[in-house]
């Protein structure tokens, strides 16, 4: 009986709703095009595999990224999100990703403080010759997504049945 | 606090002299001691004027109107209202040569249980930042502009930080149902001047208008983190709620973040500073990022 318990994956949000069998995240992946795009082409070019849990957006740089972004996601098919941008003083566009940082801080904390766990949104700079890194990167999201189970918060009707 | 005699004088003064072609303050709502605000287009209605402990709401929101606009303004403001009126000039929204301001050093309002409102206790910059003429006695002169006081981190949401994440998420999700998408928090707020907001264009395509909670989560969100670094905690948003939601908590909740994180001064606070997202610094955290 103990073991069956520990087997079921229940969200961290909500204990009382435990997973489907075979549960599989669904990861947002906004990427910047100037680095983290080129740097997850580099790793399929490369052959090196990672996760199919994420599903990849482009976007011009890590400063278009709006949090009402993130806050879409989490409430249609998304159980987590990785925002993806080039290295402090890489940018493309000289200074977008410092505006972005300071955004994603804020919005990270704001989301944890109405209830999402803390590793629902994540962050990542990899360059465009970072394929393995990347590769690591949705590793870590995904695994740490899984840890946590369904999001069930906030989620738009249609999207409620999974 | 009282200055309606000062503030009737003033505007008295202005309108004989032609400065202005609208005053905007305070009147009695005429069935008990709360007060409304009002917009005064002559010297007629002068004797309407009044300004104590009552007077909650924040006026600078007036001047989105069509009554004020393009046209010469005086304006009552406490210490938040012109923190809001201060980016607002920043932001280009209004024009410093058309108003004339009344800054008031204010020493708290009070709510309709005759109790200290929560944000003039915690309050930390309680004189006017921007005003041609000052009321009232400045306690501790224009240092408390820069915010030489230590940051006072609301108690509510210290309270709510220590609570388990489950318990915050049941929290929240009560408070997001209780919205009935009246969107009053947004017309209420003076920094919400866009002629179009994004979270009705979201409204339109993603949720039909729909008042779900998912809706009304989204709205509020998105709403709180496009005035993060940009609100003054003036409250008039939940003064004006009809559900009575907490929504200084998503405010302060990033005030804090801001505060505690870019050593960022609060809102409004300098003349000329657009709000934290507007800028940034090399030394900003970065180990949140992998």
């Amino acid at each position: 009986m103990e073991t069956e318990v520990k087997d079921q994956l229940v969200s961290i949000e909500k204990p009382e709703l435990v997973a489907p069998p075979n549960w599989e995240p669904v990861i947002m992946g906004i990427l910047c095009n100037w680095c983290s795009y080129a740097g997850s082409d580099l790793t399929g070019t490369s052959r090196i595999q990672y996760p199919p849990n994420i599903r990849i957006i482009r976007v011009p740089c890590s400063s278009r990224v709006d949090p009402w972004f993130l806050i879409k996601s989490l409430q249609t098919t998304a159980d987590g999100v990785l925002v993806s941008g080039c290295h402090p003083g890489d940018c493309h566009y000289i200074s977008g990703n410092y505006y972005a940082r300071r955004r994603f801080l804020v919005t990270k904390k704001l989301l944890n403080f109405v209830g999402f766990h803390e590793n629902r949104v994540q962050f990542s700079w990899v360059s465009a010759a970072e394929g393995p890194k990347f590769a690591k990167v949705v590793n870590k999201v995904t695994e740490d997504i899984k840890k946590l189970g369904p999001l069930h918060l906030y989620k738009k009707e249609n999207f409620e049945k999974k | 606090m009282n200055y309606t005699k000062q503030i009737q004088e003033i505007a008295a003064k202005l309108f004989a002299e032609g400065k202005i072609d609208v005053f905007v303050g305070y009147r009695m709502n005429g069935f008990d001691d709360n007060q409304v605000p009002v917009l005064i287009s002559g010297p007629q209605d002068i004797s309407k004027l009044v300004f104590t402990d009552k007077s909650v709401f924040n006026l600078v929101n007036y001047l989105k109107t069509d009554h004020t606009r393009r046209k010469r303004v005086g304006l009552v403001v406490k210490g938040c209202d012109s923190r809001s009126l201060n980016l607002m000039l920043t932001e280009s929204q209004v024009k410093r040569e058309n108003l004339y301001v009344v800054g008031i050093c204010c020493e708290g309002v009070v709510d309709d249980d005759g109790q200290r409102m929560q944000n003039c206790v915690e309050c930390m910059v309680p004189d006017a930042v921007v005003y041609d003429e000052l009321l009232g006695e400045t306690l501790s002169g224009s240092q408390t502009l820069t915010g030489s006081k230590p940051y006072i981190v609301n108690v509510d949401i210290a309270a709510l930080a220590e609570k388990p994440l489950t318990e915050r998420a049941a929290y929240f999700e009560e408070v997001f149902e209780s919205c009935i998408r009246c969107n009053a928090c947004r017309h209420s707020c003076p920094l919400c001047y866009c002629a179009k907001c994004c979270i009705d264009q979201e409204t339109a395509t993603l949720y039909n208008g729909a008042n779900t909670t998912s809706a009304a989560f989204h709205a509020l969100m998105t709403w709180s983190l496009h005035l993060a670094g940009r609100c003054v905690d003036c409250r008039n948003c939940e003064k004006a709620c009809p559900s009575h939601l907490p929504l200084h908590l998503l405010h302060k909740q990033n005030e804090s973040v801001i505060f505690k994180n870019f050593q960022e001064h609060l809102a409004g606070v300098n003349p000329g500073d657009r709000g934290a997202f507007y800028k940034y610094s090399m030394q900003d955290p970065d180990d949140f990022i992998m």
